[in-house]
């Protein structure tokens, strides 16, 4: 049964035409595109406040920056189900869908834009500063005139992993079943449900030309978009450009934060001729001295997913003793699940990071294939793998069972993961090269490295900052494609895509049968041990790469 | 091989020839430059900034293609770039993930040779240019003056024939370059140097007059050799010699064309 009504579908025969209803599809591609960019949007407007809010108050910045930092390296799609529960039983109705769908959409977009912007207002030269401080402006005025102008670029670098984050999820979080309810808001991932449900395999196909048609237009607007703003507002950027002979700090927003804390060595003494800081980056201190801030905002973090998952059992059910025997005794096979699921994590970001490091570099060093390339691969990003990967499954699952018999859907599994990541590692993998210092590239010429010289030596080492920053991603949208591909029933007609055994699986059968108790204690699991894994490893890989892999550091020049 | 023992018994070791430039943008940089490094020689190349000294350099190691004309080593045309010419970056390049030694051995790396051999080199390499004993202190630990010692030891590992210098003492502040300017000559014409010819480039008439043998003006737009001249001043070379001076006005009449006399 379906709760929420299909109401334009019902009353929209009116452009519908040959069976195709393509009034209905364009407004749904519409719907969704919108709810992407609102929800952009509003992660724009409100990192604004935000931002300038931790410039002005040290506590706030350092509680903040942690946060964000924690947030980014948890992949929020796997809380999702408990997350729905909440709204559906809190709010209800279309609404409580249509927030739990922005909510998943907004977590997925929101923490590289609030850093881009953070980073941003941190570098404002202080001549600016100064300038505002002597005509005595206000908070409009400041914001108007300078910290929102000077952001401007470093928002346009985020955008386009924004999209791509939020067309992803859109078009899963549009539809979903708890139990035997059917839970659906209008947009097109909603529209290609109803219309694979009624096999109009026409309507299927035109909604996804006409998705990729809009998906095009927006990513060209958000393209001529940033290099107008990196044009017009630049005086640091984000953007990759090769510059001979300045000191090269335009990196990511997560990078800037790695580059600018200048790690002094052991030798003080040698340290004296160091180059003047001159750039504004480093005149700000771009990274808050972090200690009490992290911890606490760890403790807030941890406190936020606890009452998540606690509201979730608390509200829906009242767990009696008996279930609470029945939910440990299920505990060694759901973490069982866990190591599989972390190993499926591993091999889709192994092969993602194989596929940029080889991939990425042939892009990086080929200027025709990298023009044509690039935007390419933006686009296909941008364009939502759960939406078409059912027909892809249609056509190579003949191909793949030939070659992995019994772990055909194993292996499916594993290629929507990868399809639905690999971009992430791929671009930062590029950006890194683009960075690069050319004073490398023409070493590496000069000595005539062979390929494996290169990556070891010298591309590895110096794109590891943007390598770990895409793994991150990568291992987080892994999580998001295994919780939607280990357990997808009604994939093609009334075929089920599903792993043997895995604890995204569980909790998708879980929440798909009303079993809620089980699915808040997977997930519950799941946020304790990935949570604090991820932190801790993403932690250590980033306290490695400023100490180390600083490939700015690498060119010493007044 | 008959074309190798003419230029070897004539001591040219590069040669450019009616070199024509121009950047993808369509600004022509150079028309037909002309020059010969002689064997034993420290060359200079002077101009003024922005006329296209570092794009020269690039040239003359084969990291750009001219539009026309060519660069030989020894008589044979230098199609891309090769160890046998190396580059030492104006901004002083390192890699902050490798101790000294190991920015040194990345060298000798492709020589494929046991690892101790590379160890062995690499640290003789450190020791010719006066680092012996900070083998494994990491580029940040070390000043802008060791910086560059890095890496030009890392240049002299890969045994070139040439060494292209592009204003390497421009980011160092004054005392420092002196100190190493001072160390340079010895450094690179050593018995031990493979080394046959350097080219160096500089808009800094003094350093110029201090370290080399042979001058080419470069000026004009699109920029040519103007002129070539010699320094036979015998070193070590003092500014307060009276030939430095004269040497001096020479050079500066020639980069201001109009024959100013010094100020
Ligand atoms: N990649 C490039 N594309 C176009 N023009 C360039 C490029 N690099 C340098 N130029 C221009 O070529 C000229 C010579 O530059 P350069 O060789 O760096 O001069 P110099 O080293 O003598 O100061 C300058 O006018 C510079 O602006
Ligand atoms: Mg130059």
């Amino acid at each position: 049964m379906i709760q929420a009504v299909d109401f334009i579908t019902n009353s929209a025969s009116i452009g519908t035409v040959n069976g195709i209803p393509l009034m209905t599809i364009t407004l749904a591609v519409l719907a969704t595109s919108i709810r992407v960019l609102a929800l952009i949007l509003l992660s724009i407007i409100s990192g604004w406040l935000l931002a300038y809010g931790a410039i002005k108050s040290k506590i706030f910045e350092n509680i903040f920056i942690s946060l964000i930092e924690i947030f980014e390296s948890v992949p929020v799609i796997t809380f999702f189900p408990v997350v729905l529960i909440i709204f559906v039983d809190r709010i209800g109705g279309g609404l409580g869908v249509e927030l739990a769908a922005d909510f998943l959409v907004f977590t997925a977009v929101v923490w590289n834009i609030w850093m881009g912007e953070y980073q941003a207002f941190k570098t404002v030269p202080s001549e600016m500063v100064e300038v505002a401080n002597n005509y005595n402006y206000g908070f409009l005025d400041r914001m108007g005139m300078i910290y929102i102008p000077f952001s401007i670029p470093r928002i346009a670098a985020n955008l386009f992993p924004s999209v791509s984050d939020g067309f992803f999820y859109i078009t899963v979080s549009e539809v979903f079943s708890i139990g035997l309810t059917t839970y659906a808001t209008f947009g097109i991932g909603t529209e290609i449900s109803s219309l694979l449900a009624q096999s109009n395999y026409y309507g299927v196909l035109t909604a996804f030309i006409i998705m990729g048609i809009i998906i095009v237009i927006i990513i060209l607007a958000l393209r001529s978009i940033s290099e107008r703003a990196v044009a017009k507002y630049t005086v640091d950027t984000d953007m990759p450009i090769m510059r001979r002979g300045k000191p090269r700090i335009r990196q990511t927003a997560r990078f800037s934060a790695v580059a600018s804390l200048n790690t002094l060595g052991k030798l003080a003494k040698y340290n004296r001729e160091r180059r003047p800081q001159k750039d504004p980056e480093e005149l700000f201190s771009t990274t808050p001295k972090k200690g009490k801030g992290n911890i606490i905002a760890g403790l807030v973090a941890l406190a936020i997913f606890l009452y998540i998952i606690y509201s979730a059992i608390e509200l829906i059910l009242s767990v009696s003793a008996k279930e609470w025997d029945y939910l440990f005794s299920k505990t060694p096979s759901l973490l069982y699940g866990l190591m599989l699921d972390y190993l499926r994590v591993i091999t889709i970001t192994l092969i993602s990071l194989f596929m940029a490091l080889t991939l990425g570099y042939y892009f990086a060093t080929r200027k025709r294939v990298e023009k044509f390339g690039i935007p390419v691969i933006q686009t296909l990003s941008a364009y939502p793998v759960p939406a078409y990967f059912p027909f892809l499954f249609l056509g190579i699952y003949p191909f793949v069972d030939s070659i992995f018999g019994s772990y055909t859907e194993e292996a499916l599994v594993l290629f929507l993961g990868f399809l639905a990541t690999f971009y992430y590692v791929f671009y930062g993998f590029w950006m890194g090269v683009k960075a690069m210092p050319s004073e490398y590239n023409e070493i590496m010429r000069n000595l005539d490295l062979g390929f494996f010289q290169k990556m070891r030596y010298v591309i590895i080492p110096s794109t590891f900052p943007y390598l770990i920053s895409g793994i991150t991603s990568t291992v987080n949208s892994a999580w998001g494609g295994l919780e939607i591909g280990e357990y997808w029933p009604h994939i093609a007609g009334n075929r089920t895509l599903q792993v043997h055994d895995g604890l995204m699986k569980t909790i998708d059968v879980a929440t798909s049968t009303g079993n809620i108790a089980l699915a808040a204690w997977g997930s519950f699991l799941f946020a304790i041990i990935v949570a604090v894994y991820s932190i801790i490893f993403t932690k250590k890989m980033m306290d490695l790469a400023k100490k180390k892999y600083v490939a700015e550091e690498g060119i010493y020049s007044v | 091989m008959r074309t190798y023992a003419i230029w070897w018994l004539l001591g040219t070791t590069l040669e450019v020839v009616d070199l024509d430039f121009r950047y993808e943008n369509g600004y022509k940089v150079f028309q037909d430059i002309n020059l010969k490094a002689e064997k034993g020689k420290f060359i200079a190349i002077v101009g003024p900034s922005g006329v296209g000294k570092s794009t020269l350099l690039r040239l003359l190691g084969a990291f750009l293609k001219p539009e026309k004309g060519s660069v030989l080593l020894h008589g044979k045309p230098v199609l891309r770039p090769t160890p046998l010419i190396s580059m030492v970056h104006q901004s002083i390049v390192t890699f902050p993930w490798m101790t000294a030694e190991e920015n040194v051995a990345l060298s000798v790396r492709m020589k494929n040779l046991p690892k101790d051999k590379v160890k062995e080199i690499s640290s003789r390499a450190l020791e010719m240019v006066g680092l012996q004993g900070f083998n494994d202190l990491y580029p940040k630990e070390m000043s802008g003056g060791m910086r560059q010692r890095v890496a030009v030891a890392r240049s002299l590992a890969a045994d070139p024939k040439i060494l292209l210098m592009d204003e390497p003492f421009a980011h160092l502040d004054e005392l420092t370059a002196e100190g190493l300017r001072q160390d340079i000559y010895n450094i690179l014409f050593n018995e031990e140097s493979p080394l046959e010819t350097v080219i160096m480039v500089s808009h800094n008439l003094t350093e110029v007059i201090e370290l080399s043998d042979t001058v080419f003006i470069l000026n004009g737009n699109p920029a040519t050799i103007v002129a070539k001249v010699d320094i036979d001043i015998p070193r070590p070379r003092s500014p307060r010699d009276p030939k430095f001076d004269q040497m001096l006005d020479i050079l500066y009449s020639y980069l201001t064309r109009k024959g100013v006399k010094k100020q």
